[in-house]
């Protein structure tokens, strides 16, 4: 799997338990594990291909732990991601704190990854509204102003995975058909110089 | 903590206990008493894989050293009382706020529990506990830490309360004290052990690099914050001390596999490495499949043991690759290692760790693995080891002795066990964990501190047990109540004669190095 060439880079980031990793379980394998919480360790890396129009665009999805403790290394994780889906629980809101955390720190330090703010668990708000303790507008509003797509999802019925992750993909083809002309103008101009200069040699 | 340096560094001097060259001349059919270490069967034939040599005594050394020097705290009559509170007796005001899961620390079920950890910082502050919540001990703790600094106070250390029963250990591991409360018959010495496993888990997730550096700057720090969602790898870690034999002998256990499919697999393993690969480990289950290890670089059994525990303890790592630091203590207490941890296929038990010094090195260890897989895929030995998983143990039947119910056997010099699976009468869990117990009580008896024992035959109501420890190996029998000592004693022979002609299949004989 891992061999597979992977596109784009995208990073789960959040507190602990929030949902991360029944995210992608949800999204890479359709299934949605009920059984006691087990926190990941470290981070998992799962590369899953994606259909974008006529494109095969290769997510490669960083799943971090939530813990405090992987904290320092969790630059690793983010450096050079392409995305980033901040998640938060819609039942907690020290979560959104968290979450409000990320968001600065990838504004500080990635500036050119794209981040998606993702309320999860909102099955448990369509059972019982009362749960719910992040207002959709507040975080709506959160997220216009530090330029964020923002979803609602719950892994547990399915419910706006598949778009957030779709979203994901196409936001990453849109700017990288853009990045990739510059890149292979940047590309060009460099080679020409030294392709002349290395034939020169040859031909002597 | 310089002594501790020192002392590491010694025990990695005379620790690199790859048996010497004059000792693997001859291996005897079969190997008698005399055997030298090296020679027994289940000895490796080129180097050893890890650090073992002190194994036990590796582990406690130090603290005996500080029990020759101090008194220790014995005295039944003043410390009744102390006990009585640590055990939360006379403590009305702690009513259960405790989460769902846990339970009511003033009740008589908590109390009555075997064994009881815990962990708390120097300032007194609670990190863990094995029953119960940390919060509704906060008062438990401190009174914990009151009795080690009034002792601490007197040039002092406190080692343990006997009382009525029950044992009351104390390990100082600045910043950290670790406080075992036990029912069990264990000795002092098994009961530290088992602290310090604990306390090595906690630096294995934090470095004791960091572990200082935070108490340093605020001595009163919750260490829960950090060590949050780990507490399950502590409790996991506890239940095996428990129950795995491994833990006990400070050694591993091999899945039996013919050693030329063995073979195969580790050189598949070898020929995948990269520039910062110091070990690569291929587990099945608990099982050693092989281990490979940079050349001059030795991976100490806690070390595994903690790195078994990990994996074992998560289904985390089947959701995708994992990539996770970890420290191993008894390596370097200073610094990380960067694992990668995945299983060879999605439902397979297969599970390789490669261990690289790189923090960036994910891709590399990817590739490594990738390479690996292709390699042996292409080979006949994947399936022979895949057909050894189906059969991960053997009865112990196939020995061929009347009356032999279980036995453990562990080879010194490469710091490997085997032993067979737990017969009928030994399925259910209590069972296992009695005759698990009874074990404990044989290895104490055979390395206590002043009075060792080499030969050890204890006739029970329910079973018959010898021990036997000679500078080669280490030997537990179990025998039904109908078994006699001679009969026990001419077992011992066939015994080893029957590993010594299984021993390709039950241990790593030859094991590669990068």
């Amino acid at each position: 799997m891992s061999a597979m060439r992977v596109d784009a880079k995208v990073v789960m980031l959040g507190k602990e338990s929030v949902g991360k990793t029944s995210l992608v379980e949800r999204y890479v394998h359709h299934r949605f594990l009920v059984g006691p919480y087990q926190n990941t360790i470290g981070a998992a890396f799962v590369a899953k291909p994606i259909q974008v129009g006529e494109n095969v665009i290769t997510l490669g999805i960083w799943d971090t732990a939530g813990s405090e403790r992987y904290e320092a290394m969790s630059r690793i994780y983010y450096r050079g991601a392409r995305a980033a889906i901040v998640c938060y629980d819609l039942t907690d809101s020290s979560s959104f704190q968290r979450a409000r955390f990320w968001v600065k720190e990838l504004q500080n330090c990635e500036e050119h990854c794209k981040i998606y703010l993702c309320g999860s668990k909102s099955d448990l708000i369509s059972e019982d509204r009362s749960l719910r303790q992040i207002d959709y507008h507040d975080a709506q509003d959160f997220a216009d102003e530090i330029g964020a797509q923002h979803f609602e999802t719950s892994s547990k019925t399915g419910s706006n995975v598949d778009e957030l992750f779709q979203k994901v993909a196409e936001d990453y083809r849109s700017t990288s058909f853009h990045g990739m002309t510059l890149q292979e103008t940047g590309v060009d101009l460099t080679p020409k110089k030294d392709s002349s200069f290395y034939s020169c040699c040859h031909n002597n | 903590m310089d002594g501790e340096a020192q002392r590491a560094t010694a025990s990695w001097g005379n620790g690199t206990l790859a048996p010497g060259d004059h000792l693997r001349s001859d291996r005897a059919e079969s190997p008698t008493p005399g055997l030298v270490e090296g020679t027994e069967p289940g000895a490796g034939q080129k180097s050893a894989m890890f650090v073992h040599a002190q194994s036990f005594e590796d582990l406690t050394a130090e603290a005996e050293e500080e029990v020759r020097r101090e008194a220790d705290i014995n005295n039944p009559g003043d410390s009744e009382e102390e006990l009585n509170v640590l055990v939360g007796e006379k403590e009305p005001h702690l009513t259960s706020e405790s989460k769902s899961k846990e339970e009511d620390v003033s009740s008589e079920a908590w109390r009555s529990h075997r064994k009881h950890v815990f962990v708390l910082s120097e300032a007194g502050k609670p990190i863990y506990t094995r029953y119960g919540t940390e919060e509704a001990l906060s008062s438990t703790m401190g009174v914990m830490m009151a009795l080690v600094s009034v002792v601490e106070s007197e040039k002092n250390t406190i080692r343990s309360i006997h009382a009525d029963g029950c044992k009351v250990i104390f390990l100082t591991k600045s910043p950290l004290v670790l406080v075992g409360v036990s029912r069990t018959s264990q000795s002092d010495k098994e009961l530290l052990r088992e602290l310090q496993y604990i306390y090595y888990q906690i630096v294995s997730l934090l470095t004791l690099t960091q572990l200082n550096h935070i108490f340093q700057h605020k001595q009163n720090y919750d260490l829960r914050r950090l060590l949050a969602g780990s507490e399950y790898l502590t409790d996991n870690l506890l239940h095996r001390l428990d129950r795995d034999p491994g833990l006990l002998l400070s050694a591993v256990t091999c899945l039996p596999l013919a050693s030329s499919a063995r073979d195969t697999v580790s050189s598949s393993l070898q020929a995948a490495k990269s520039k910062n690969l110091v070990f690569s480990i291929l587990l099945a289950g608990d099982r050693l499949v092989t281990l490979l290890r940079k050349k001059d670089q030795f991976l100490h059994h806690i070390d595994l043991h903690l790195v078994f525990n990990l994996v074992g303890s998560s289904s985390s790592f089947r959701e995708g690759e994992g990539w996770t630091p970890i420290c191993l203590p008894k390596f370097n207490t200073a610094g990380f290692f960067h694992a990668h941890i995945s299983y060879l296929e999605p439902a397979s038990q297969l599970c390789l760790i490669l261990v690289s010094t790189d923090r960036e090195d994910f891709f590399n260890m990817s590739e490594c693995k990738q390479r690996f897989l292709e390699r042996l895929s292409r080979r006949t030995a994947y399936q022979a080891l895949k057909d050894a998983l189906k059969s991960p143990t053997y009865s112990v039947e196939h020995v061929g002795i009347p009356e032999l119910r279980h036995f453990l056997y562990k080879s010194k010099s490469s710091g490997l066990y085997t032993s067979p699976e737990f017969p009928d009468v030994y399925i259910s869990d209590s069972e296992q964990e009695r005759l698990m117990g009874l074990y404990q009580e044989l290895h104490s008896s055979l390395h206590h501190p002043t009075r060792p024992l080499r030969f050890f035959y204890r006739c029970g109501e329910r079973e018959n047990l010898l021990a036997w420890v000679t500078s080669g190996f280490e030997l537990y029998l179990c025998f039904s109540p109908l078994g006699t000592k001679a009969l026990a004693v001419a077992a011992v022979t066939k015994l080893l004669k029957w590993i010594r002609k299984e021993e390709d299949r039950l241990f790593i004989l030859s094991p590669l190095t990068y």
